[in-house]
């Protein structure tokens, strides 16, 4: 235990000459960090702007104003503040992504964990479990439970998206640890008289943190992804104003036909979102799976 | 040829079984939401002044419960249930009072087969052969240029990528249609002037798809065509002389091919489900649209239906996946 | 008197890196003749793989020929292009490449594999044909023509190498360059390929380059032996003459390694194999060997003549 310090340092010092040497990560770390500190800011600079209002309420200002300082993407036809919606909805859509994606990496973590390690029965069932869950579409069942569910606030939704979207990483975390299984230097540190925890956080963690990460990339990215299309077609939390809902309704606002840019700023936020979080994803993965740099050769 | 029949038989067993429990659940989902819709409709249409309409529903609302068995157990209502899947009635919509929902289902259908068959056999086809291309000319100019190209493309998703087709060429350039299969002045029939309006108001919803699938096929498909290139037999084709040609053919598209479908099997399930946003986007008058349609109407048995068309799809699509490999994979036919 | 079919002359074959160029081959001259069985024998690393990539133009980068010539059948290999390369391959010069379990593609079969090459070669051949020419070399090599029907997985390890082999021979060529085909193999198999290699000389008149840092391997089969190391040929002779009397102390070391049933200890040579980016200077061996004298330590040998087609570099030897 007094070898704590010493190793929060070495990982500290580790992560950052990850960061330093691969461009994708620092890149994706880069934009992301961006957006999150964007969110971040959001409640304080909207109520710089609009005093004690919400950006999405109705009447701030006339319909369709064009932009204006006080405005600068102008309002909608019910006079809200497009501008404050999309740094509101910025915040509100990585507060779902983030919250579905711990979620989900923490079910796929431990069913992957139990799963790889008792073996037999209980994984052969699990593996099945989540095979079809892989095979089947459950978007449309996502809608369907979505569209039903009696109350639908931030937390309802972000369980229920993470709910749909722990299969992918489990698949992944269950292969690492039949891999780790065969490896030797478990059976030494058990041999050489390690305790339990300490094998757990000293060997095992390390070989799991990266996918991890990559787990929960992708869990964000796939609640953000589903949410966002759950949105287009007109369903969720009515009074979340994510990023997807200020789509919807730029789209189908006749905003298209106005103010074309508007949609474009709203699509632009989103592809940076996904952008980043996929480039942290590939650099990652290019990190622990060395034969990929020499592969993409990007 | 015995273990492929032992693979076969394990594969379609697995197939019924996942079916079952599917229809199974979609039932049980069913009959445990709340509220009582048909009620609620028939409110909404006298709240309307539609009192004959309203007359007429409430008959055949009676009739509905008969053939479904709603006043009785769960269990019967679930022998009902399957007996009459099994004949294909589903119950009458809501959203086309009164006709049955099948009907309705089967009228859409064509249209999703069309615009997903299509689009999807287009961007895995060409995705495929364009980087095992790319993957073949490493590092080359176009290589990097193309590469990264479709590596940005691919994480755009691809109700993103019609939006921004769609504020592209409807809104800027003015030359594509953005709502509907076809044009609003033609009536359907086989003929030019039709066909060309369905290919016209089908092209973006078309290219939406191909291109982000597309990119994220190009960038799997020559990311194993490198790795391919650095297998033992590959350097032993070339010391071979073999014509470049057929290296490209029987060596790498070959073993490509492989990963490839199986990919295409997972990719299906997720691309059936975005049917129903991209649908929406378009107004595209397939069995996407329908089931967003549906749901904002409670209308029970449609709803029911597309998903369980869609499952089914799915399920069966990967089932004649996995009967393909051994055909295509040696090394499957007998450890399969 | 047979004549020579191959001379590799000053042959230099280097690695582009970021710290400079790996020297893997520094200047080699070998003389191969018609009919016999020329081995190349050294430690991993000492560029014999780089060799034989080099001698079949197949060199990729970062690797690139740096200097010399590759003369077969009085043509220089590295005047050709790529088209007149292409049909010299296979037809005139083939190849047993190292790790011959992977060499075949998993998804066709044997058939396919060994006919695909005579197709590309002589233009287009009725399938009947095709098959007679694989069924002869399969059986040249000691395989049943059942195994053109099947695929490589099916085969055991030894099998594959053998119809690798086959393969190699299909189109009759004159040469076959074999890099270390025993390597992964038992002893069982390594004996029957050895005997398969002998017999291409012996009833087809076939030349082979046996590469391999199997010295017992290169003492039962072949008729000329070379010993590279650092990149360079240190010595040339007749395989008996050079097993009887080694003359480079890096012979030397290399046959008292190999392990006999009446000897009690093995002793290998000490030291490891330097480094490609920066060969030691003078003598490249001396910083192992233990006859070093001061000129070795400076002065570079060359490879001298010093008896009848006995070529050695060494100071000691030479004087």
């Amino acid at each position: 235990m007094d070898k704590l310090p010493g190793r929060i340092a070495g990982t500290f010092k580790y992560f950052s000459k990850l960061l330093a040497g691969n461009k994708k990560l620092k890149v994706g770390v880069a934009i992301f960090t961006t957006i999150i500190v964007l969110a971040i800011i959001e409640p304080y600079v909207n109520r710089l702007r609009l005093g004690n209002r919400s950006p999405d309420e109705i009447g701030l200002g006339g319909s369709y104003e064009p932009p204006s300082p006080r405005f600068p993407l102008g309002t909608c036809p019910w006079g809200r503040d497009i501008f404050g919606m999309l740094l509101l909805g910025t915040r509100l859509t990585l507060v779902i992504g983030l919250l579905s994606g711990i979620v989900a990496t923490a079910i796929a973590v431990l069913l992957g964990f139990i799963s790889a390690y008792k073996g037999g029965l209980i994984d052969h069932a699990l593996r099945s479990f989540i095979d079809a869950f892989l095979v089947i579409p459950t978007w449309p069942i996502f809608v369907i439970i979505a569209a039903y569910v009696k109350i639908l606030g931030l937390i309802e939704i972000s369980l229920l998206l993470a709910l749909f979207s722990w299969g992918g990483a489990a698949r992944i975390i269950r292969a690492q640890v039949l891999s780790l299984k065969e490896r030797e230097f478990i059976n030494l540190a058990i041999v050489s008289g390690m305790r339990d925890l300490e094998i757990i956080f000293f060997e095992i963690l390390p070989n799991f943190a990266p996918y991890i990460i990559i787990s929960l990339t992708n869990a964000i990215m796939g609640a953000i992804f589903a949410e966002t299309g759950l949105r287009l077609i007109g369903l969720g939390p009515p009074l979340l104003p994510t990023l997807g809902y200020l789509l919807n309704l730029t789209l189908s606002g006749g905003f298209l036909t106005i103010r074309p840019y508007v949609v474009a700023f709203v699509s632009a936020m989103l592809i940076l979102i996904f952008l980043s979080l996929n480039l942290i994803n590939i650099g990652l993965e290019e990190e622990f799976n060395p034969r990929l740099k020499k592969v993409t050769g990007l | 040829m015995h273990p492929l029949i032992s693979y076969a038989a394990k594969r379609i067993l697995t197939y019924l079984l996942t079916l079952f429990i599917v229809v199974t659940i979609t039932f049980l989902l069913f009959r445990l939401i709340p509220g009582d819709p048909i009620s609620s409709f028939v409110g909404q249409l006298q709240a309307q002044g539609r009192y004959a309409e309203a007359e007429k529903a409430q008959q055949i609302i009676e009739e509905y419960k008969r053939m479904f068995g709603l006043d009785k157990d769960l269990f019967s209502q679930y022998i009902l249930f399957l007996k009459e899947l099994l004949r294909g009635n589903l119950g009458p919509s809501l959203i086309g009072f009164p006709r049955p929902a099948q009907d309705l289902i089967m009228e859409r259908l064509p249209w999703t087969i069309g615009l997903l068959g299509i689009s999807a056999v287009i961007a895995w086809a060409l995705g495929l052969v364009l980087g095992c291309m790319l993957g073949w000319k490493r590092d080359s100019a176009y290589d990097k240029a193309f590469t990264t190209a479709s590596l940005v493309l691919s994480q755009i998703p691809y109700y993103l990528m019609a939006v921004i087709l769609v504020l592209i060429f409807t809104y800027y350039l003015k030359v594509l249609p953005s709502g509907g299969a076809y044009s609003p002045k033609l009536t359907p029939g086989l003929y030019w002037e039709f066909i060309k309006s369905v290919i016209e108001y089908g092209t973006l919803p078309a290219l939406s798809l191909i291109v982000a699938s597309g990119a994220s096929w190009l960038v799997s498909s020559r990311f194993l065509t490198v790795t391919i290139l650095a297998e033992d037999y590959l350097h032993f084709a070339e010391a071979k002389g073999l014509k470049t040609s057929r290296i490209i053919k029987r060596y790498i598209l070959r073993n490509a091919l492989l990963p490839q479908i199986t990919g295409l099997s997972i990719n299906l399930s997720f691309m059936l489900g975005g049917q129903i946003v991209l649908e929406t986007i378009f107004s595209y008058p397939g069995i996407g649209y329908l089931f967003a349609t549906a749901i904002g109407l409670l209308d029970y048995n449609v709803i029911n239906g597309v998903l369980l068309l869609i499952i089914f799809t799915a399920l069966t699509a990967n089932f004649i996946l996995d009967l393909l490999y051994p055909l295509i994979d040696p090394r499957v036919r007998y450890h399969g | 008197m047979s004549e020579e079919i191959l001379r590799v002359e000053n042959l230099k074959i280097y690695y582009k890196s970021m710290w400079g160029d790996y020297r893997v081959v520094d200047d080699v001259c070998l003389s191969v003749y018609k009919g016999e069985i020329f081995g190349v024998a050294g430690e991993s690393g000492c560029g014999k793989s780089t060799l034989v990539e080099g001698i079949l133009r197949l060199v990729k980068p970062p690797g690139y020929i740096a200097g010399g010539r590759i003369i077969f059948e009085g043509k220089d290999l590295l005047g050709l292009s790529e088209e007149e390369l292409r049909r010299i391959r296979w037809r005139k010069i083939s190849y047993v490449p190292q790790g011959a379990m992977n060499a075949l593609n998993p998804v066709l079969r044997i058939e396919e594999q060994m006919i695909d090459a005579i197709i590309d070669h002589l233009g287009y051949l009725p399938k009947e044909k095709g098959r007679e020419f694989a069924a002869a070399a399969l059986e040249a090599v000691g395989l049943p023509h059942e195994v053109l029907k099947m695929y490589p997985h099916e085969l055991s390890g030894g099998m594959r190498q053998r119809v690798i082999i086959a393969t190699a021979i299909a189109l009759s060529p004159s040469l076959v360059v074999a890099d270390e085909p025993i390597t992964a193999l038992d002893v069982v198999t390594t004996r029957t390929v050895l005997e398969t290699l002998a017999m291409l000389r012996d009833k087809y008149g076939i030349t082979v380059v046996f590469v391999s840092h199997d010295m017992a391997a290169h003492a039962e089969l072949v008729d000329k032996l070379a010993i590279m190391y650092a990149g360079k040929i240190v010595e040339v002779g007749n395989v008996n003459s050079v097993f009887y009397d080694p003359l480079h102390p890096y012979t030397r070391g290399l046959i008292e390694a190999i392990p006999k049933l009446d000897k009690k200890t093995i002793k290998p040579i000490p030291g490891l194999a330097p480094s490609p980016l920066e060969w030691p200077p003078g003598c490249r061996f001396h910083p192992r060997c233990l006859f070093a004298i001061e000129r070795c330590k400076k002065e570079l040998p060359e490879l001298k003549e010093v008896g009848s087609g006995r070529l050695v570099a060494c100071h000691l030897v030479q004087g």
